[in-house]
């Protein structure tokens, strides 16, 4: 498997094409995503908002290989999901996707550090020298020195969050996944997870993908893609907080479903 | 309905297979209990039957009334009556008939040579009644023999050696006697009694080789004209009959006879299969117990939501115990019929290997019924009460908390309980073991311990898990690490989850170190005390058949490779009022081929009216050479013996041994257990081996062993015996584990979003199977460990307790390779236990696991 990465801002990290999901059949069949096509490219800080029920959470699913298209096709960089099984699926995770949840990153049983090089521990190795210096340094970032041989249950939700996004680029993914990683956050503790993934984007040229429905968290990211009724109806360059929105608000005087 | 009974009803509904494993484990102790009550009544039933078949044409018999019972003998010896009584009785109004009935050994051989029966029931010889009704079996084919030599068999034995009509084979008595088999007889319709087996001859031929005298009988059965009742019988015979001799009815009879076999073996057996039965559910009760905690536990929000909105703790308790109830019933129902269903297996299956059982109808009381519902219900109720207990404690506002997982567990008032238990456990036993040996003590320390070891289960866990599980760490990576912590988590779980299996291993381990000791006392004996080179002896297990031919010795000690073969014969005697065991033998010889330890005065001239005794019986009588001592014989005498030896080492020889001479006149059938020679110096072990087997085939070829070989013989059944002893225990072993399982499955429920998460983030399907077996795996070395710790303690005790209760010495031995395959059954079980919850948690579906709340 190809651990090469696309660090140039014209590659592409991950991307669906045609993407359908539909859950149910007959009657109460709900088409989740509707022919959605989207490129994350590398190297960039994507947000994908919506309103609920939008789709977007199934949007990062699908894209991150924890959930399976109906029709369509998603990839990460050139290798297409729906061709792997479910261990080639896990072992694509494990080595090219970073996972941030909203809640209930952690391993209870196991320390911060520990926590930390989860995947690459599931992996079996003992961390060569080059992945040793890159977590020492994004342990750093974090801010989390001082509590790495802690457990989850002696840390507030804020640190926890920040361990798990230490996490998911420890293992020097191709894309981070993030999905409403803020969500379980007070503002201020927000703020520095979305601090930290913007910083690990610019500054360490890492890929992060995430689904939110706070504009303020959506601020953070490099463009914002909008879904509405598992469709992509929109995108926007630069975000800020109030430009998001208005964008947001033009959904509900339409009438979307809430 | 009201609330609480609606709510755990939906609560079962929901929930059907967090159940599944107490209904299983208190539906499989259910079972076995009822199976183990049905299967004596039945038993019970049908030996009433036989023996009622037996007897009932048989209206009165006249009997000696004395009888000598030596310790650890069930029959005691009855004096035979002189059948010149027949007149005077048949002289007695009411009489219609009386004939003499003459008991005996004899032993069939085969058309292939090899003796019929003898492993375990008896091998009847007798007379051969022409009477119809007084004859218990009844002819079948053929006809009654009529003169020396011929014989009718029961069709059964014919069968079991292929002999036929007309077949010409040998008659163990136990000298050999050519006999020819005229007819088939039947017994009860039956073709036989049980597995006895039955050889019927002339009366003049079982006089000459069933009795010690002509004119002898074990008793004489009457048969009562038209209109004479069996009491009426019995009291018109009772003046005719001399002193020492007695008439009971036929009727007493047959209950005497089931009552014995009810009293000795089946009470035995069945109480046996009690503790058995008992061992499982205590099991269970662990098991269930966990299961509720559990249960409980992880519905901790469902219940402070109840709590909160208004349900009293009454409520919340009753309906936890409401749940229990239902599982109870219906497992325990279930169980019933699963008993039924053992009992009837049981019924075709031992047959079927060979064991003695007679047929019949299962026979289901309303005891054998309730008491194990009863019990069943109990042990689960029981079982839940604390967890329901402590469902009704909870907080309302636990309901706003996150679901806490019970962290509990190794408190500080646990561990000092604990080992002021275990202290005081050892304290006892030792007490019990060295200081003033009593079983009584050792086994309350015994049981003490136990309740020692369950105490500081979750003390122990967290540190044994650790030890235990440090090797994973390395072999098994971050997996290996995660099942340790994971089997960490909630020590109080683990340790009542591997009190189960404890409990079990304990059992298991107790019976293999105590097999082993018994078996290592039998070659310590047989090496310190058999002096020759080789023995002749019969199966050592149940009525031997016939025993040896007193001629056998003799034969033997011809030959010209051998230089002393001495024949054991049994007697019994009452000295001092006590019925003992006496060694019939020639002392002379017996001091060359066993080691009697220090022999004070000589074993050279006991003659007639001399024996020799071991030096504990001896003091415990307070004799000494010279003296004298007065033994009653069954025949009614008495007669005084000088002591001229007291010997050292009482082993094999036995505790008293007079000569073959001044037995004679007492003696019944006459018969030797065990022939033991020497070979001549320079004579080599085949050669001398060979030479007694020669002798030996005119003798109903029985076996010739070495040394090595009779020490083991003699420990035979105890092998056999553990083999019955670990099918009964695998389902105390297969409860515990599948407590393992249910509580794993629990626990994959409970971590669910844990489960996703790892998922997530890249475990594979088969590292995450790894991961629950391993915590299986660990559980159930922790139980293992500590139940082979328990149980090799107690086998100790047991051992020693054993030693001290009894005169001859116990060894103890812990046998290595045993206990090894032990601890791998226990790993082994442990990782098949984690087989199912492993699946069930691979197949969790990852978003689902993460989007669990």
């Amino acid at each position: 498997m190809s651990t090469a990465t696309a660090t140039k801002g014209t590659q592409t990290a991950a991307r669906v094409a045609d993407a359908v999901k539909v859950y149910g059949s007959g009657d109460t069949a709900v088409r989740a995503l509707d022919g959605v096509s989207v490129t994350f490219p590398a190297g960039r800080f994507t947000a994908i908002m919506g309103p609920s029920g939008s789709g977007k959470s199934t949007l990062m699913h699908c894209a991150a290989g924890l959930d399976t298209l109906t029709s369509g096709a998603a990839f990460i960089g050139d290798t297409e999901l729906s061709r792997l099984d479910d261990r080639r699926l896990t072992l694509l995770r494990r080595d090219r996707i970073g996972f941030v949840f909203q809640a209930f990153n952690l391993v209870p049983t196991l320390t911060v550090a520990e926590n930390i090089t989860l995947p690459m521990d599931l992996a079996g190795g003992r961390g060569d020298g080059s992945s040793g210096e890159w977590i020492d340094a994004l342990v750093d970032v974090v801010g989390l020195r001082d509590r790495l041989h802690h457990r989850p249950s002696e840390l507030s939700g804020g640190q926890q969050q920040r361990v798990a996004v230490a996490r998911a680029f420890a293992g020097q993914p191709d894309v981070v996944f993030a999905d409403e990683p803020t969500g379980n956050l007070d503002s201020r503790s927000g703020e520095e997870v979305l601090n930290l993934l913007g910083r690990a984007v610019r500054q360490m040229d890492r890929t992060v993908v995430m689904v939110t429905h706070d504009p303020v968290a959506a601020a953070h990211a490099d463009e914002v893609v909008f879904l509405a009724d598992g469709r992509l109806v929109d995108r926007m360059e630069s975000p800020t907080a109030d430009k998001v929105l208005d964008r947001m608000k033009a959904f509900d005087s339409k009438g979307a479903p809430s | 309905m009201n609330a609480s009974v609606r709510i755990s009803a939906s609560s079962l509904r929901a929930h059907k297979r967090r159940f599944a494993g107490t209904f299983l484990a208190v539906l499989l102790g259910v079972a076995f209990l009822a199976g183990t009550l049905v299967m004596g009544d039945t038993l019970r039933a049908s030996f009433d039957t036989m023996f009622g078949n037996a007897t009932s044409g048989t209206d009165a018999v006249v009997r000696s009334a004395n009888t000598i019972t030596t310790p650890g003998e069930s029959q005691g010896v009855r004096q035979p009556v002189d059948t010149d009584l027949v007149t005077a009785i048949e002289k007695a109004p009411g009489v219609a008939a009386a004939v003499p009935d003459i008991q005996g050994a004899g032993q069939l051989i085969g058309a292939d040579g090899d003796p019929i029966g003898g492993a375990g029931p008896p091998t009847l010889a007798g007379n051969w009644i022409d009477d119809t009704k007084l004859n218990a079996y009844q002819l079948a084919e053929g006809r009654a023999p009529s003169k020396s030599g011929e014989v009718v068999v029961n069709r059964g034995a014919a069968e079991q050696g292929d002999l036929k009509i007309g077949d010409t084979t040998t008659l163990r008595t136990p000298d050999p006697v050519k006999v020819t088999i005229v007819g088939l007889a039947t017994f009860g319709g039956e073709d036989g009694m049980a597995q006895v087996t039955y050889t019927g001859m002339t009366q003049a031929d079982a006089e000459k080789y069933l009795t010690a005298k002509p004119g002898e009988a074990a008793s004489i059965l009457v048969r009562a004209g038209p209109g004479t009742g069996e009491r009426e019988l019995v009291d018109a015979l009772t003046p005719v009959l001399p002193k020492g001799v007695e008439a009971i009815t036929g009727q007493e009879l047959a209950a005497e006879n089931t009552d014995m076999i009810s009293g000795q073996f089946l009470t035995l057996f069945t109480t046996f299969l009690l503790v058995f039965s008992g061992v499982a559910l205590l099991v269970a009760t662990f098991s269930i117990h966990n299961t509720f905690a559990i249960v409980v536990a992880q519905r901790t929000r469902e219940n402070a939501l109840l709590r909160a909105l208004g349900a009293s703790r009454r409520q919340v308790t009753a309906s936890t115990l409401v749940e229990a109830s239902v599982v109870a019933v219906t497992a325990s129902a279930a169980g019933l019929a699963g008993g039924i269903g053992i009992a009837a297996g049981l019924q075709a299956l031992f047959p079927a290997i060979g064991f003695p059982f007679p047929e019949g109808d299962l026979v289901i009381s309303g005891l054998s019924m309730l008491l194990p519902l009863a019990v069943g219900i109990v042990v689960c109720l029981g079982s839940a009460l604390l967890p329901a207990v402590r469902a009704g404690r909870t907080a309302p506002l636990a309901a706003l908390r996150e679901t806490a997982v019970d962290q509990s567990g190794a408190s500080r008032t646990r561990a000092v309980v604990g080992t002021g238990l275990a202290a005081l456990a050892v304290a006892i036993t030792l007490t019990g073991v060295i200081v003033s040996p009593s079983l009584w003590l050792a086994g309350s320390g015994a049981i003490l311990a136990l309740a020692a070891f369950v105490v500081l289960g979750p003390v122990a866990s967290t540190t044994a898990v650790r030890v235990l599980g440090s090797p994973l760490d390395r072999l098994r990576g971050v997996t290996g690490g995660l099942a340790r912590r994971n089997a960490l988590r909630s020590p109080k779980r683990t340790a009542a989850t591997a009190s189960a299996l404890m409990i079990g291993v304990a059992v298991v381990s107790l019976f293999t170190v105590f097999g082993a000791s018994l078996k290592a006392t039998m070659d310590q004996t047989v090496a310190r005390s058999f002096a020759g080179d080789v023995a002749v002896s019969t199966p050592s297990f149940g009525a031997g058949g016939s025993g040896l031919s007193p001629k056998l010795a003799p034969a033997i000690a011809e030959r010209p490779e051998v230089g002393t073969a001495v024949g054991l014969g049994r007697g019994v005697a009452e000295v001092d009022g006590k019925g003992r065991a006496l060694t019939v033998t020639d002392p002379v010889a017996l001091e060359r081929t066993f080691d009697l330890g220090d022999v004070q005065g000589s074993m050279r001239d006991l003659g007639t009216d001399g024996i020799a005794i071991t030096e504990n019986e001896a003091d415990k009588q307070g004799l000494k050479t010279g003296d004298t001592a007065q033994l009653a014989f069954t025949d009614g005498e008495k007669e005084t013996f000088t002591v001229r030896a007291v010997y050292g080492q009482s082993e094999l020889a036995g505790d008293y041994v007079i000569t073959r001479d001044a037995w004679a006149p007492h003696r019944t059938q006459d018969s030797d257990t065990l022939v033991a020679v020497s070979f001549k110096d320079g004579v080599s072990a085949a050669d001398g081996k060979a030479a007694v087997e020669k002798a030996a085939a005119a003798y109903g070829n029985p076996e010739v062993q070495t040394r090595d070989e009779y020490a083991q013989s003699a420990a035979g059944g105890i092998d056999m015996m553990l083999t019955l002893v670990y099918a009964l225990l695998a389902l105390a072993v297969l409860i515990a584990l599948l407590g393992i399982a249910n509580t794993l499955t629990l626990a994959v429920h409970e971590r669910t979003r844990e489960l996703g998460l790892l998922r997530a983030v890249g475990q594979t399907r088969s590292q995450l199977r790894a991961m629950v077996r391993w915590e299986s795996v660990l559980v159930a070395a922790f139980g293992t460990v500590g139940g082979l710790a328990l149980g090799g303690f107690l086998g100790w005790v047991l051992v020693k307790a054993s030693d001290g209760a009894s005169d001859s010495a116990f060894a103890f031995a812990v046998p290595p390779v045993q206990l090894a395959v032990v601890a791998l059954v226990g790993l082994a079980a442990g990782a098949l236990a984690g087989w199912r919850p492993a699946r069930r948690a691979a197949r969790l579906d990852v978003l689902r696991a993460i989007a669990t709340e």
